[in-house]
């Protein structure tokens, strides 16, 4: 019974933000303020019951693990904020965050994102056995890396053989991948679209299987 | 006016109506387009049908319900592999939300109701179950588990094995700061998660104890509707060289393929698309009985691109014939 109720409530929320297709509505304002606020309220519960009760309160409080003090007070500076007075005290759980997030990140951001991409425009043209549909797409790998390099490269006029042709070679490459990001778009919308109507056909219809 | 001029200035509320009508009824008559497998989905594939009861992966819900409707077919499209070949899964949560969207996905791929689905044991019916003589091994593994249990509980007829809590799958769920999270689990599960969502204690779990940290898990896969995907590359793989595979929605998909060029991911599920790929080749191979949801929609995501490609058409005609390409006859915005 309460799957049954739990469907209803989707049905109604999905029909009530689509609503807003034809023009924006109270109904439509309310489903919007709901999710909001339900997702909220959601996961302050789930984030209190699953984190903050078992692994730092209840450790702390009741099995007296003293060490987890230093990370409760420092939590708490969180709350100066809404006390103007002391709201500078807020930083310093945010600074430990920071820092800890960068001196963590970096090394690996680098090595992950610049360094091994940058290692993957480094490849042959050609090699015994390619087709030549590989080499094609070693030569485009290449050529666009380094055109669009150039486009981004504002230092010197866009002119000449080298930064004039780079940058509008540059230009098409990237208006390539715009328009490749542009149909990858379109068919995520649709399939948004076409996730919730199939759960008012088969979920809460039943009109198919 | 003309013609073309009638065409720019129509009511948009009329294309919506066209797009929802292109999109429901299709649902009523099932074509089957086929959908052909991509390398990018079949090194995933491929990778998860080359493990066993020995390996393990990671699968992590690292989105929200905004983008179930894409990342969900993907999460049970894997399980599902996984539960077949008795691959335990670790289930992990970048969000708060994604615990419901993981317990959602083992409730459709334990649902009874449903043919060719599994049959869930949960943690604590199965660990406090009296054997008689027999005792219960510490790292049980599947197959001396399902002796044990099948000496007095069978089978349901449609259902295409057991699956036991603990054994099969652990649901960790969520934790915050999720990315140090994975960092941790390269020196020890149990560091990060103590316990699993339902408060069971992970040590003594086999699953667990057989694999002890991540760096013994053979495939990490993000299921993700945002950019979360970047810090399983960055730490898990960076750090202690965990196979990643990427499950992303349509959006962000030509945002991650740099990756696989450059051999850092397995491969790539990309939107409802991406899961449907899945889908097919799971039905080739038996995993599963019949298709799943990302395959139905297949017939109407293919419908609507041919609507929206005569209306890109449509409109680029009306622009020249219009002559509004012309000086002095710009389009006005916002219509």
């Amino acid at each position: 019974m309460y799957d049954q109720i739990g469907i209803w409530v989707a049905a109604f929320f999905t029909l009530a933000i689509y609503s807003f297709l034809y023009k924006e509505n109270p109904v439509y304002r309310f489903a919007e303020h709901a999710v909001v606020g339900i997702s909220l309220g959601y996961s302050m519960v789930y984030v209190y019951n699953t984190v903050l009760e078992p692994r730092l309160l209840e450790p702390l409080f009741v099995r007296g693990q003293i060490a987890l003090l230093p990370v409760l007070l420092l939590g708490l500076l969180y709350i100066t904020r809404f006390f103007r007075s002391v709201s500078w005290l807020s930083r310093y759980p945010i600074a430990v965050v920071f820092g800890m997030a960068m001196g963590l990140s970096f090394p690996r951001t680098m090595l992950s994102m610049v360094l091994r991409q940058a290692e993957a425009t480094v490849i042959p043209i050609y090699q015994s056995g390619y087709a030549w549909h590989d080499v094609l797409g070693s030569l485009v790998i290449i050529i666009g890396t380094l055109t669009a390099l150039i486009y981004f490269f504002f230092s010197k006029p866009h002119k000449g053989w080298f930064f004039g042709t780079g940058s509008r070679i540059g230009i098409w490459i990237i208006m390539i991948a715009f328009g490749a990001t542009f149909g990858f778009t379109v068919m995520g919308r649709i399939s948004l679209l076409i996730g919730r109507v199939q759960f008012l056909l088969t979920d809460w219809l039943h009109v198919i299987q | 006016m003309t013609i073309w001029d009638r065409l720019f200035n129509i009511d948009r509320r009329w294309i919506f109506l066209l797009m929802g009508v292109v999109t429901v009824v299709p649902f009523f008559f099932k074509m089957g387009l086929p959908v052909i497998t991509t390398e990018e989905v079949e090194g995933i594939y491929n990778h998860v049908d080359s493990l066993d009861h020995d390996n393990a992966v990671m699968i992590g819900f690292d989105y929200q319900p905004g983008t179930m409707a894409e990342n969900q077919p993907m999460s049970e499209a894997v399980m599902r592999h996984c539960f077949a070949r008795k691959i335990p899964v670790f289930i992990t949560a970048f969000w708060p939300l994604g615990n419901g969207l993981a317990e959602q996905a083992i409730t459709t791929l334990t649902d009874p109701a449903k043919p060719g689905t599994f049959q869930r044991v949960r943690y604590n019916e199965w660990r406090e179950y009296d054997y008689g003589d027999e005792e219960l091994p510490d790292r049980v593994t599947h197959a001396e588990l399902v002796e044990l249990w099948e000496r007095d509980h069978e089978l349901r007829e449609d259902a295409m094995g057991w699956v036991f809590e603990g054994v099969d799958y652990v649901l960790l769920g969520y934790a915050p700061l999720f990315h140090i999270v994975l960092l941790g689990m390269g020196r020890s599960i149990t560091s990060q998660y103590p316990s699993d969502l339902y408060g069971n204690p992970t040590e003594d779990m086999p699953i667990v104890k057989r694999n002890k940290s991540a760096r013994e898990v053979d495939m990490g896969l993000t299921v993700s509707g945002s950019s979360t995907v970047l810090s399983w590359l960055t730490y898990a793989r960076e750090s202690y060289g965990m196979p990643i595979a990427f499950g992303v929605t349509a959006v962000s998909a030509t945002d991650y393929l740099v990756y696989i060029q450059s051999g850092q991911i397995l491969g790539q599920m990309g939107g409802l698309r991406g899961a449907a790929e899945y889908e097919v080749m799971l039905e080739r191979d038996d995993y599963a009985v019949e298709m799943g949801r990302a395959f139905m929609g297949m017939d109407v995501q293919s419908i609507v691109h041919v609507l929206i490609v005569i209306l890109v058409v449509l409109g680029n005609i009306a622009y020249f014939a219009g002559g509004y390409h012309r000086k002095g006859r710009r389009l006005k915005a916002g219509r």
